[in-house]
């Protein structure tokens, strides 16, 4: 209809565009509501004005209107400018800076890490180069991708065997991220006493925590394809994978002088920083089986 | 199982509760662990121990919040 094309505001309001989310007030057709409007000013036109229209023509509700998305952008300004100092923004895009090709090679990394020979990361200029362009760097997208899959699977797993239930799946996901924290923690914990000056900060730590995730998804599905027997195979291929992906990964952190010279290591401290090392690796294996193990009957 | 996060807030709360009743005079000193017992040392990098002895003495300062002698007198 060509008047409402036009928007000029000449129909009455009952035959008004339904699209139109807000009237045009800049025209007689106000001015004519102001003179139906009674000295009271707030009151509604005598019109049968669908009531929407009404609502939305009244200054008053115009100005509120104006008012809250004027408090809308500002609470968005205050977010904007406060969320860095809760959750490093800028960091975190860092760590999901991946693409396609080192997703599939990572994965490939953390299956089968053997033969794999540079575990450097490169630097740029004093900063770590994105995940895009260095297969050693650390990354958050797997760990999360795996972490997420991990419940969907366990949740997968317990509904073959009749056991599900919906918060089943928030328990699991709850153990699961407690047992990242504690490990966290734990790793933190040691560090500070064993002065270790290194440059793993804690997101690091929780993408390279993350990891394990891979091959427990690994394990149920194989567990839930052939049983037991595949669960076992499967669980200790990526157990015995894992171990050695971290310990090679942690070495180059920790033990940053003494594997920098490709020296067997000696001396007190280069021996605890040897023997955390192993712990973190150990834990990985263990934690693997215990998340893991109650969904394969 | 029933690991969940809450029952880790709740274990993380019990341990920093433990430290910040550790008492200092009666307990600490007796096995060494005391504050001012031998935290010196600037040149040699610090030990466990002395790692251990600094972390409880800044979680019960920071547990402390009020400045020591300001316990007696506690205005509510």
């Amino acid at each position: 209809m060509p008047a409402s094309k036009r928007r000029i505001p000449v129909s009455p309001p009952g035959m008004a565009d339904p699209h139109q989310l807000f009237d045009d007030t800049s025209s007689a057709q106000s001015r004519g509501f102001g003179a139906q409007r009674g000295p009271g000013g707030l009151g509604y036109p005598a019109a049968a004005a669908s009531p929407q229209e009404a609502f939305l023509a009244d200054p008053v509700s115009n100005m509120a209107m104006a008012y809250g998305s004027s408090l809308a952008a500002q609470g968005k300004e205050l977010v904007d400018k406060n969320i860095d100092r809760f959750i490093p923004v800028t960091k975190l895009k860092y760590y999901f800076a991946v693409d396609t090709m080192y997703v599939g090679k990572k994965l490939g990394l953390l299956f089968f890490p053997y033969l794999h020979q540079d575990w450097e990361v490169q630097y740029q200029q004093d900063t770590p180069v994105a995940p895009r362009f260095d297969i050693n760097a650390p990354d958050l997208y797997i760990p999360a991708m795996a972490f997420i899959t991990y419940i969907l699977v366990a949740g997968l797993a317990l509904g073959t065997q009749d056991r599900f239930s919906p918060d089943l799946l928030g328990l699991q996901a709850s153990s699961a991220l407690a047992w990242l924290t504690l490990e966290v923690l734990a790793i933190l914990l040691s560090l500070y006493l064993l002065t270790v000056n290194t440059d793993l900060t804690t997101i690091d730590l929780v993408a390279f925590l993350g990891y394990k995730y891979v091959g427990m998804i690994g394990g149920v599905l194989m567990g839930l394809l052939f049983g037991k027997v595949g669960y076992y195979l499967v669980l200790g291929w990526c157990c015995v994978s894992i171990f050695v992906f971290m310990i090679r990964t942690l070495r180059l952190k920790i033990l940053a002088e003494a594997a920098a010279q490709g020296v067997p290591v000696r001396g007190a401290r280069n021996q605890l920083r040897m023997y955390l090392t192993m712990a973190v690796a150990a834990a990985q294996p263990l934690l693997m089986y215990w998340l893991t193990f109650h969904l394969v009957r | 199982m029933a690991f969940t996060l809450y029952s880790l807030l709740q274990a993380a709360l019990l341990c920093v509760n433990a430290i910040a009743v550790l008492h200092e005079e009666r307990f600490l000193k007796n096995i060494g662990w005391g504050t001012d017992q031998g935290i010196g040392g600037f040149g040699e990098e610090p030990g466990i121990k002395s790692q251990l002895t600094n972390l409880i003495r800044s979680v019960r300062t920071v547990m402390r919040g009020k400045k020591k002698n300001e316990w007696n007198t506690l205005k509510f």
